[in-house]
């Protein structure tokens, strides 16, 4: 593709994959976002200040709630931290890039697209019913807005986004950290990274389904969350199973950010270091297993409260520990209360009342009071905002040395602080007091005596959002007048700091090597050669002469706009019926022109020869023998299992919530499922052959196996199809005909959905087969293909007896 | 004030958790400010001897001890809060909840007082945007319903649309209002007067305005209002 007719800035930015311009990519747009969240806060603040106000229409009210929250969460906080993941991780272990610098990329596009969704929902009318997206409320005849389509959409896209990031940082922190380097030496900030990363696998994929469930049931008038049957205790589980750990996703990178930023301005290791961080796993595994206690009051019956109780209440211990660890670390310590020292410091206090108050919220007996008041919001505002935000902007002033090789204004910093924590604290304090009042309303009546309280948090809300002006002012006024930082102003010891400020396009000279007792080796001389003090980049050694212009690549833009006009065909149509809707027609002109630009640009994306230190280094248990892409796959399929895992939980909760369920073998034919299972584990068969031919270098062998592996997925295929037109033609059974319909229609579809991508890439290595390529070495492409096409078969083994046996 | 059982209780929990986190607040809060003003940098002091430099990766430290003594004291306070909390959710909302006693004063339900059985329970209904109370007898009434003070009343609340939150404010009290799902709540009103009822789930445009009022009443005036008011 041509890339030189657009000027080299713009090529610079549009194509980069290099981790340090896609992470200031991050940052700019997540501070983008941030500033709207943030407008869309103040207004909303307006609205409040007074009893009886109509500033905004309720319906404008609703969506700015519910757009604020959805941006806060999904635009804002996670890619706030994954800027500085991006530019920092790869220089803290020691890596020249992450391990997949391309797909890197497409994360940032598929990130901005889905922003640009959200933002664009307006158009049609923004979502306006909360982030939570409480079903029946989404279904069709209650929200007949296509703006809520165009939400889902944008969802589907960040979850695309994230999970793509994730698997990209878990290879990159398991593969590539320098020799020597073992995980425990990695600094807090990494830790919290991969932590979060583990999270965000097992949490997002049960959201993807959810979302997509709610698209089936808008666009094709399917029950799955407008039922009785499924309706809002199946939202509120499959959400709240990814809604918690959402919220310790938005928090542990600001956590680890801090507990690095602490040391440095302290003078001092961090206290238990290795407690802290073991103190997040175990606050990670617990975050799956509190999800109840957003349902305290759905009816989910007293024992299963009291044991939400019991459990959330336990998070907080590893809580408690992280944070007496860092007040531990200012014992005998030389404490420098610069900018950054101050935002980590006023973080944990914050974040101390938000961990309080979140105590009270864990007990079932009060939450029967509080559930849906200005105390919750209180709560976790002083999580998300003071805990995180603050802990972010810490990270700001920290690295803004790092990123632009200049300082920023120390003094207008400091002001930046005071000025936001006190704000902070006007804004948020008076709503703990608010607990009767009911949140995401557009106003109240005088006589609720709730007006002061809140003309004082509005006051507050201005204040706190006037002081961001300061940072913006400082940062943007410091990239280009501020003084020289050089290489290390912080005098920190972690690796990003041995490399000249900015560093260089390729980072590191020399990749370092850790020895046993923890010195940094650069080449064979202990020390720092690169951070001390060579002017900015100037010395290009080891043959690496990388300016910022190379490793570009069109593609990843390009596929990822190629998603957002796909997705956006599928939700922007117009309901079939324009007084009483019931079903979108998808918008086909937009999908068709999404998919061919998608398949174009996939080709080109598999076909560019591009290789910018791809190399694969050290590695300690437990990934010791495994190379990158093959990490990348298992990782990829263990967020697959949990998304067929809610496909099959909704299953079962419809099921077993249903008085009645057609007899078996009465629906369909006990035979056809026992063919295609036939026809699937003879494909599995065949798929190994042709990794063994391949391995052994039989060129025709491979090729006939992966003939016959294709030919066994059109064999499936066929039998499914010619099941789903009896189906649908004898008129028994069709999508919207009821729910043992719907989940088996929507499940099994999703399952051959899997196998026809198969079918794909199975014709990918035919093709590239023919041409005498995976032979002998070069097998790996067909083991790749193997490890997908085994889980999708695996996967069938469940549904099989799960839809025609039992 | 004792204005209901339910918001006493609730006051009594909310008291326990409010001493319990102004000690743990006030403890943290003057731990830092103390160890950030006593430790703070001077341009005479020098760096501590273990400060991380870079070239080497800092030295662990830091007792298993002390974070054993964290953990336990936490869990000490914790527990304290969790055997509190099912304590008042036992009472407030336990599996089978108690007789409802607001009809011992009307005539027909004399029987049911003599034999101290429960009354009928009040259905609640949620609808975009009102809530319809409805008395044996399917007497209904929008917006608004009365009961006898000092009584126990029994709800079974659920929705007719979508998700919607009833909650009766000043006694502290809520329950989620869901379709095809009926979900009970009960209280004892202490005070004669009238109380707000808001919808505390963001359930459509509308939802502002979902409110409504409970009435509690002497319990001559209710006999009256329930035998004439049919």
């Amino acid at each position: 593709m041509s890339q030189d007719i657009l000027p080299p800035r713009i090529r610079r930015w549009l194509f980069t994959t290099n981790h340090k311009e896609v992470g200031i990519l991050y940052l700019v747009t997540a501070l983008f976002f941030f500033v709207a969240a943030g407008l869309l806060a103040l207004t909303m603040r307006t609205q409040l200040s007074v009893p009886d106000n109509h500033v905004l229409t309720e319906t404008l009210y609703n969506q700015f709630v519910t757009v604020h929250g959805l941006l806060m969460i999904f635009w804002v906080l996670s890619p706030f931290a994954f800027g500085f993941a991006n530019y920092i991780i790869p220089l803290q272990i020691g890596a020249r890039d992450l391990a997949f610098p391309r797909l890197n990329a497409m994360s940032y596009w598929f990130y901005l697209f889905s922003g640009v969704a959200i933002i664009m929902s307006f158009i049609f009318g923004a979502p306006d019913l909360g982030w939570t997206l409480y079903s029946p409320q989404t279904a069709i005849q209650f929200s007949p807005s296509i703006g809520l389509n165009v939400g889902a959409a944008a969802l589907i896209l960040i979850t695309v986004s994230i999970t793509m990031s994730s698997v990209n940082f878990l290879v990159t922190m398991f593969k590539m950290r320098a020799p020597g380097m073992k995980l425990r030496h990695m600094p807090v900030f990494p830790w919290a990274i991969l932590v979060t990363i583990f999270m965000m696998l097992y949490a997002f994929p049960s959201f993807l389904a959810a979302v997509l469930l709610l698209y089936v049931d808008r666009a094709f008038g399917t029950f799955y969350f407008s039922s009785i049957q499924g309706g809002a205790l199946l939202w509120d589980n499959v959400f709240w199973f990814f809604g918690h750990p959402e919220v310790y996703i938005v928090l542990f990178p600001a956590i680890g950010l801090i507990a690095d930023v602490i040391p440095t301005f302290t003078r001092r290791p961090l206290y238990g270091a290795k407690y802290v961080i073991g103190s997040m796993i175990a606050a990670a595994i617990i975050s799956f297993i509190v999800w109840g206690h957003h349902m305290f009051v759905t009816g989910i019956g007293l024992t299963s409260t009291k044991l939400y109780t019991v459990t959330t209440i336990a998070v907080s211990l590893p809580f408690d520990v992280m944070v007496i660890a860092m007040i531990e670390t200012l014992i005998k310590a030389r404490i420098k209360l610069k900018a950054a020292a101050l935002f980590a410091l006023g973080a944990i206090a914050l974040f101390v009342i938000g961990g309080i108050t979140g105590v009270y919220l864990a007990s079932v007996a009060l939450d029967h009071a509080l559930r849906g008041t200005y105390f919750v919001v209180a709560h976790f505002h002083y999580i998300m905002v003071g805990g995180s935000i603050m802990g972010l902007i810490a990270g700001l002033y920290y690295w803004f040395p790092k990123f632009t090789g200049r300082m920023y204004n120390e003094t207008v910093a400091k002001i930046h602080f005071v000025v936001s924590f006190i704000g902070f604290n006007i804004l948020y304090f008076p709503m703990f007091l608010l607990l009767d009042m009911p949140r995401r309303i557009q106003t109240y009546a005088p006589d609720t005596g709730w007006g002061s309280l809140n003309s004082l948090a509005t006051l507050g809300g201005f204040i706190f959002g006037g002081a961001q002006v300061l940072l913006f002012l400082n940062l943007f006024l410091s990239q280009r007048k501020g003084l020289p930082s050089g290489p290390n102003p912080w005098d920190g010891w972690t690796l990003e700091w041995s490399l000249p400020s900015p560093p260089p396009a390729h980072d590191f000279d020399t990749i370092p090597t850790i020895a046993e007792d923890g010195t940094y080796h650069f080449g064979d001389s202990p020390g720092l050669p690169n951070g001390a003090g060579y002017p900015n980049g100037s010395k290009i050694g080891n043959g690496y002469s990388h300016s910022h212009l190379e490793g570009l690549s069109a593609w990843p833009i390009v596929v990822a706009f190629a998603a957002f006009i796909f997705f956006l065909g599928l939700t922007i149509g117009q309901p079939n019926n324009p007084t009483t809707p019931v079903t979108f027609q998808p918008f086909w002109p937009l999908i068709a022109d999404g998919a061919i630009l998608g398949v174009i640009a996939l080709y080109g994306y598999s076909r560019e020869r591009f290789s910018v230190h791809e190399e694969t280094r050290t590695e300690s248990w437990p990934f010791r023998e495994v190379p990158n892409v093959k990490l990348g796959i298992w990782t990829f399929l263990g967020a697959e299992v949990i998304f067929f895992g809610v496909l099959i939980g909704a299953y079962f909760f419809v099921r077993t919530n249903s008085p009645t369920w057609p007899e078996i073998g009465s629906l369909f034919d006990i035979r056809n499922g026992f063919a295609m299972t036939l026809v699937l584990l003879t494909s599995s068969l065949t798929a190994i052959m042709a990794l063994v031919s391949a391995k052994i270098g039989s060129r025709n062998g491979l090729i006939s196996s992966l003939l016959a592996t294709f030919g066994l997925g059109v064999a499936f295929l066929y039998i499914k199809s010619t099941e789903w037109v009896y189906l649908g033609t004898h008129g028994v059974f069709s999508v919207a005909s009821g729910l043992p319909a719907t989940s088996y229609f929507i499940t099994t579809g999703t399952h051959g959905v899997h196998v026809f991508a198969g079918m794909l890439m199975t014709l990918y290595l035919l093709v590239n087969s023919l041409k005498g390529r995976y032979l002998k070495g070069d097998h790996q492409a067909i083991e790749h293909f193997g490890l997908y096409w085994h889980f999708v078969d695996i996967v069938w083994v469940f549904l099989f007896p799960l839809f025609y046996l039992i | 004030m004792a204005i209901s059982n339910t918001q006493v209780i609730f006051d009594n929990l909310y008291g326990i958790f409010t001493y319990l986190a102004f000690l743990v607040g006030i403890i943290v809060f003057a731990l830092m400010a103390y160890l950030i003003i006593r430790y703070r940098a001077k341009k005479s002091s020098s760096d501590p001897e273990d400060t991380p430099r870079l070239g080497r990766i800092p030295t662990s430290r830091g007792h298993g001890r002390n974070v054993l003594v964290t953990v336990t004291l936490s869990t000490f306070l914790l527990a304290v809060l969790i055997i509190t909390s099912f304590a008042a959710v036992d009472t407030l909302f336990p599996n089978n909840p108690p007789n409802a006693t607001w009809c011992y004063s009307i005539a027909a339900y004399n029987q049911t007082q003599t034999a101290g059985q429960s009354c009928p329970r009040l259905d609640v209904t949620g609808h975009q945007f009102y809530w319809v109370f409805t008395y044996p007898g399917a007497r209904s009434y929008t917006n608004f319903f009365r009961v006898p003070v000092n009584t126990t009343v029994v709800l079974d609340v659920t929705s007719a649309d979508v998700f919607h939150d009833f909650g009766i404010i000043q006694f502290k009290i809520k329950t989620d209002a869901i379709k095809g799902r009926t979900n009970t709540i009960w209280f004892i009103p202490y005070q004669t007067g009238t109380y707000t009822i808001q919808c505390f789930e963001l359930c459509g445009t509308g939802h502002v305005g979902m409110i409504a009022t409970l009435a509690v009443m002497n319990v001559t005036a209710f006999q009256s209002w329930y035998g004439s008011a049919k």
